[in-house]
């Protein structure tokens, strides 16, 4: 299968100029680039749910100027998107046989067919799963697995998988990999899509870099390294510089969490945070350290263990909660948990501090607010026409500064970040991170999770490292560096 | 635990007939003229109809639907064809009837089915327009008069028993349309297990957008189903009218929510993705029998209305706080299955 | 729809020119000034759609149409089932939908009227003295019902749909068993005399009418509430990750769906002195269509209180309309479902044709949910 001279505009904006790629069977390509760059695009094209605006796809010599879900089945391209895209309703079985069914045109379907056909893959892959489970109570991991049968059984010769290490812990990433291993060897072509570096190396064969739509490089994988890709991602160097001020050690605690724990997710965790300092937090995906800001902030609230902010002791069991005592989250997941994304940025900014813009009778202060919203949109330089436009219509990062924009404006003691700068372009990033410099400068502490080292050492006063849930290394001053994190991350 | 569990069904069915079994053997204990076969078959004729409607909105609410133009369509349906065979002064006989109704019905459905499919509307909204479109319709193009006397072959149809049993208590009837609905019954579950027209309702009220990917042809079957759910209701409106004698243009709008009440209880999701005929057929029953054992105590008629309502409340209710605390279980067997491969790793 | 062209530059390029964001800012401004408050997309539609009716009407059957009898009447209809249509609209604000407004109306209004019979068969003095308490009475008996509306959405989380489906049974089945299916005669004459009243020949019921939508208006628009209720229906995830506190503004708004249509049942007294269960069984699917084509999104998040009066005023226009042609109240549904449908094909082709496909699902318990679509840069 092979993609040749792909374009895409979305309302008058190239996603996609002149890619071109090829799949080769028993070959694993790695597609990477950083979020935004028009992976999902691509991937979209390939599987027929977006049509091109030019551009064509050739499977087995026959050329389609666009293809559509069924054609793309038909030629033997399976997508595993990095939502599975499952049925929660139906057992495992019925998932991974289903698509198959539909793509030979059955009528009728013989539930007693079924189940062979599943086993028969089960085994194949020497894979463990109940297929009279229902989809919907898996696990993360077996939900994948259960994709990936899936995309067997329709007899799959090219299989692109979206990002699918996102949601995996270690261990379940490293069985992947052998699964992909062994899926190579059977000669099917695999594309990887992935912006995870290590990733990158360790299974491809063949590379394709993106960024911002175009096509920067393509060639055997052996011929790159971590910082030639990461500079081909970015389009610059990789950064190794810190950018911290002094970090005042007489400084009060502005936020002290002594044995905090949750059943399943993280273990005695204790730290203190300092006034104006900023700490970053960083693990594997799955170590537990989004779970441990959630808690801080009433999201799941932890079984044990004590917060205090600003020397208070204060019972955290719900959001409310977490608000009403001072701390800020800016969540991972910006698109659906931290936007409205139809409402304009002017609404946006003033969601979460409502409260205090209250004049008597519950009614908002027109100037009060109109000065909030004023003050952010031009202090975090949003770039947009004017505060009325909906948050949909803006770029990654700006979105991000709306988020930032709506925590800032509740005034919070303690700001936890997680991830604040994922799908973030290069120029946005530099000036969130000297956003946080200059609101930690002027009292307010930060808390950054996130597993993106350079920029962890770029911004961050202490490191904690969390893993399997439980604190192992707390790093400080010289000892942050790009390589430490990575290495003790891992390790 | 898996006998257990197969006897619960999938939707619960095992606890509604338990419930069933249990409101039946307690009514019978409280007023004796409940147990007998004239009860019990009267019970049966009154469900007829609904039953027929319940497949109908069953097969919406799976694919994540809701229609609640049914009623105005088998009315329509039926009122029409009886107003035609009536004023053109011919009887085209039980099949001819019942193939004009469906062909109305299912033309109605069509309108429901492209509008929601194509434009991708709330099917609440839409269909709530519908029926008032259907009904207005009606009144203003077909008529409105009432109808006491039927084509012939539908009068013969409404005094055929199947059973006439003579009991102590008085004679037993039985109606012989009992047959055909069962028969619908087989043929509604076949579809929604054995083919793969049934299996994609599912997959669609799962997850829309997988299915789409997956490769089904999910505007194709919207319209399908919705037009199928006009066949069915024309089928009901049709044996409405025969049940009840008379052709009716009042008849059968108003009572959309005791339907759609039977087949929530039944174990339908209103979100889509799961439902099966043996439940909301328990469902039905279930909404009939305690519409039957309130007249039996002495309860006064005007209470069924919220005798239903509260029924449904109750139903829904303990299925949202069961899914509140399912939600929370699931979060647990997940962090035990991370703590297992935690300490795995360790090792 | 303003933000169809994208904008050419990144981030940089903001910080050089100054004068430019200046401009922004100052469109920013004018623009807020200029566009009234609680003016949205069904608005500017709606003043169009009234006076084309107003229009079509006027030419087919002038003599009948413009006759101040008709105005009047148009006038002296359109509050009740105005303030059902708020009532929907607020709670469609929130994402979702009470379909037993209707029943709590009514149920208001059998309140009034037996209490007030009660009370006049004793001492019809003492009756006509506590008329304001026994209105007062019924109000209180709609903000019951939608407290009750309120509880089992937020509380018990029972999907709207089907709540209101069932308490608007049970309401309504309660009315029946309370009127024994008959329609009650009797209303504390205040409200006869407020039915009659008129200020300077605007009949007093449209006058409340207006001031009803205003204070929603105001509520809406410029309360904490009302934003919180706004930002719930936009999105449910994101107003949880802001501290919006879910139950308290799910039960707010249900128990004020409750309040008005309380006050609309004061109404139908108001108009006519008798009160029966099944009075305005047509409104349901009426309010419905009246605050979708008001601009109201059944998906929650927007809504124009001033569209929905508007499409208050047209919808009783096309209704009167259609008295004045000659044409039955059952042409009239099929007009209501044909414009319901209408309106929201022509929505909802507009809206793909300005907005592109957005995401359907967040990937299950993904650690990472950007997605490429929306970050696409300029």
């Amino acid at each position: 299968m092979s993609a040749r001279g792909i374009n895409k505009n979305f309302g008058g904006v190239p996603a996609l100029a002149d890619v071109s790629i090829d799949l080769i069977p028993g070959e694993v390509h790695c597609l990477a680039g950083e979020n935004g760059c028009g992976k999902s695009t691509l991937i979209k094209i390939i599987s027929g749910a977006e049509r091109p605006d030019s551009g064509e796809i050739i499977i087995d010599g026959v050329s389609f100027a666009q293809i559509n879900a069924h054609a793309a089945i038909q030629g033997g391209i399976q997508v595993i998107y990095q939502d599975f895209s499952l049925f929660p309703n139906l057992t495992v079985a019925e998932n991974i046989v289903l698509t198959a069914e539909v793509a030979v045109g059955r009528r009728l379907y013989a539930p007693a067919s079924i189940r062979p056909r599943a086993e028969a893959i089960l085994q194949e892959l020497d894979i463990d799963l109940d297929l009279d489970r229902e989809v919907g109570t898996l696990s993360v991991a077996d939900k994948q697995l259960t994709a990936i049968c899936r995309a067997l059984v329709n007899d799959a010769r090219a299989i692109i998988m979206d990002e699918p290490t996102t949601a995996l812990t270690h261990t379940e990433v490293s069985r992947l990999f052998a699964l992909v291993e062994r899926l190579r060897t059977r000669g099917v072509a695999l594309m990887f899509v992935s912006h995870k570096l290590e990733e990158v190396l360790a299974i491809s064969q063949r590379l394709t870099i993106m960024r911002s739509g175009r096509q920067v490089v393509s060639g055997p994988t052996a011929d790159f390294d971590q910082r030639s890709i990461s500079s081909y991602m970015t389009g610059r160097e990789v950064d190794d510089s810190r950018v911290v001020s002094e970090l005042d050690v007489n400084a009060p605690l502005a936020l002290e969490v002594t044995n905090l724990s949750l059943a399943g997710a993280y273990r005695d965790i204790s730290f203190g945070l300092h006034k104006g300092e900023i700490l970053g937090v960083t693990g594997l995906l799955g170590s537990g350290r989004t779970e441990i800001a959630e808690s801080l902030f009433g999201v799941e609230v932890a079984d044990e263990g004590q917060i205090r902010v600003a020397g208070e002791v204060v019972a955290i069991r719900s959001i409310q909660d977490a608000v009403a005592a001072g701390l800020g989250y800016v969540p991972e997941d910006r698109l659906s948990q931290g936007l409205f994304l139809d409402k304009s940025i002017a609404d946006n900014i003033v969601a979460a501090s409502l409260q205090s813009h209250r004049t008597r009778w519950g009614m908002l202060s027109r100037t009060q607010t109109a000065a909030t919203i004023k003050r952010f949109f031009v202090g975090l330089k949003i770039n947009a026409r004017n505060a009325d436009a909906p948050v949909r219509t803006l770029s990654g990062g700006n979105a991000q500064r709306v988020v930032l924009a709506k925590w800032l404006a509740t005034e919070p003691t303690v700001l936890m970040l997680n991830g604040p700068t994922v799908g973030v372009d290069i120029g946005s990033k530099e000036e969130i991170l000297e956003l946080l410099r200059v609101e930690a400068a002027k009292g307010m502490s930060v808390i950054i999770i996130s597993d993106d080292a350079p920029e962890l050492v770029a911004a961050c006063h202490r490191v904690l490292v969390i893993k399997n849930g439980r604190l192992t290394h707390v790093l400080e001053g010289d000892q942050i560096s790009v390589d430490t994190i990575q290495e003790r991350m891992s390790a | 635990m898996d006998v257990l569990r197969r006897l619960r069904g999938t939707n619960n069915e095992g606890v509604l007939a338990l419930v069933l079994l249990g409101l039946i053997v307690a009514m019978s204990i409280a007023n004796p003229t409940f147990f007998t076969l004239n009860t019990g078959f009267s019970i049966l004729r009154s469900s007829i109809v609904p039953v027929i409607f319940a497949l109908g909105v069953l097969i919406v609410v799976i694919t994540g639907g809701i229609d609640v133009s049914f009623a105005a369509i088998a009315i329509f349906a039926g009122y029409s064809t009886v107003s035609f065979c009536l004023t053109a002064g011919f009887d085209p006989g039980l099949p001819g009837i019942f193939a004009i109704a469906i062909g109305v019905g299912v033309a109605l459905g069509f309108i429901n089915g492209i509008v929601i499919a194509r434009f991708n509307l709330p099917t609440l909204i839409v269909t709530l327009g519908t029926q008032g479109v259907f009904f207005g319709a009606m009144y203003t193009y077909v008529g409105a008069t009432y109808f006491a006397d039927l084509p012939g072959s539908m009068a013969a149809l409404a005094t055929s028993n199947l059973f006439d049993v003579t009991t102590d208590t008085g004679r037993a009837y039985l109606h012989v349309l009992v047959v055909p609905v069962i028969l619908l019954c087989l043929a509604v579950g076949w579809v929604l297990k054995r083919t793969m027209f049934g299996r994609s309702l599912y997959a669609i009220g799962g997850d829309i957008e997988a299915a789409r990917r997956a490769g089904f042809q999910v505007q194709r079957t919207q319209v399908s189903v919705y037009m199928l759910v006009g066949a069915l209701a024309a089928i009901a409106g049709v044996i409405h009218i025969v049940l009840s004698r008379s052709a009716n243009p009042r008849d059968l709008v108003g009572g959309e929510l005791d339907i759609i009440a039977a087949v929530i209880l039944g174990g339908a999701a209103i979100f889509g993705g799961r439902g099966s005929v043996l439940g909301t057929v328990l469902g039905v029953l279930l909404v009939q029998v305690i519409k039957n054992s309130l007249l039996l105590v002495g309860v006064p008629s005007a209470w069924l209305r919220t005798a239903v309502g509260v029924l449904l409340v109750v139903g829904v209710g303990i299925q949202a706080i069961a899914a509140h605390r399912d939600a929370r279980r699931t979060r647990v067997i997940q962090d035990l299955d991370t703590d297992l491969k935690k300490e795995q790793e360790l090792v | 729809m303003s933000q169809k062209s994208p904008r050419r530059d990144e981030a940089p390029s903001s910080t050089s020119h100054p004068v430019r964001q200046f401009n922004d800012q100052v469109g920013s401004w004018t623009r807020r000034v200029a566009r009234p408050t609680g003016v949205q997309r069904g608005a500017g539609r709606m003043v169009v759609a009234l006076l084309l009716a107003v229009a079509l009407f006027t030419i087919l059957n002038p003599r009948v149409f413009l006759s101040p009898i008709n105005l009047q009447n148009i006038a002296v209809a359109a509050p009740e089932i105005g303030i059902i249509a708020i009532a929907m609209m607020l709670v469609m604000l929130t994402g979702g939908i009470d379909l037993s407004l209707v029943a709590i109306a009514n149920f208001s209004a059998i309140t009034i009227s037996t209490l007030h019979t009660a009370v006049a068969a004793s001492d019809p003095g003492l009756a006509d003295n506590l008329g304001f308490l026994i209105v007062l009475a019924g109000i209180v008996a709609g903000m019951l019902g939608g407290a009750f509306n309120g509880f089992l959405v937020s509380v018990v989380g029972i999907t709207p749909i089907l709540a209101t489906l069932a308490t608007m049974q049970i309401y309504n089945g309660i009315a029946i068993v309370w009127t024994g299916g008959s329609t009650l005669y009797g209303a504390p004459t205040m409200l006869g005399a407020i039915g009659q009243a008129a200020v300077a020949n605007i009949p007093l019921l449209f006058i409340i009418f207006v001031f009803t939508a205003v204070l929603v208006a105001v509520l809406v628009n410029r309360t904490a509430l009302g934003r919180m209720i706004q930002l719930e229906g936009a999105n449910t995830v994101a107003a949880r990750y802001s501290a919006i506190p879910r139950r308290a503004v799910l039960m707010k708004t249900y128990t004020g769906g409750g309040l008005l249509a309380g006050l609309a049942g004061v109404l139908f007294l108001a108009r006519n002195p008798t009160a029966s269960a099944d009075y305005g069984s047509s409104y349901v699917l009426l309010v419905i269509v009246i605050a979708v084509l008001g601009g109201t999104n059944p998906n929650g998040g927007f809504a124009s209180v001033f569209g929905v009066v508007l499409a208050t005023l047209t919808l009783q226009v096309v209704s009167s309309g259609f008295t004045a042609i000659r044409l039955s109240s059952y042409e009239y549904a099929i007009a209501q479902g044909v414009i319901l449908i209408t309106v929201m094909i022509i929505d909802s082709i507009s809206s793909t044709r300005t907005k592109r496909p957005k995401k359907t699902k967040a990937p299950p318990g993904a650690d990472t949910t950007t997605s490429d679509a929306a970050l696409v840069r300029t």
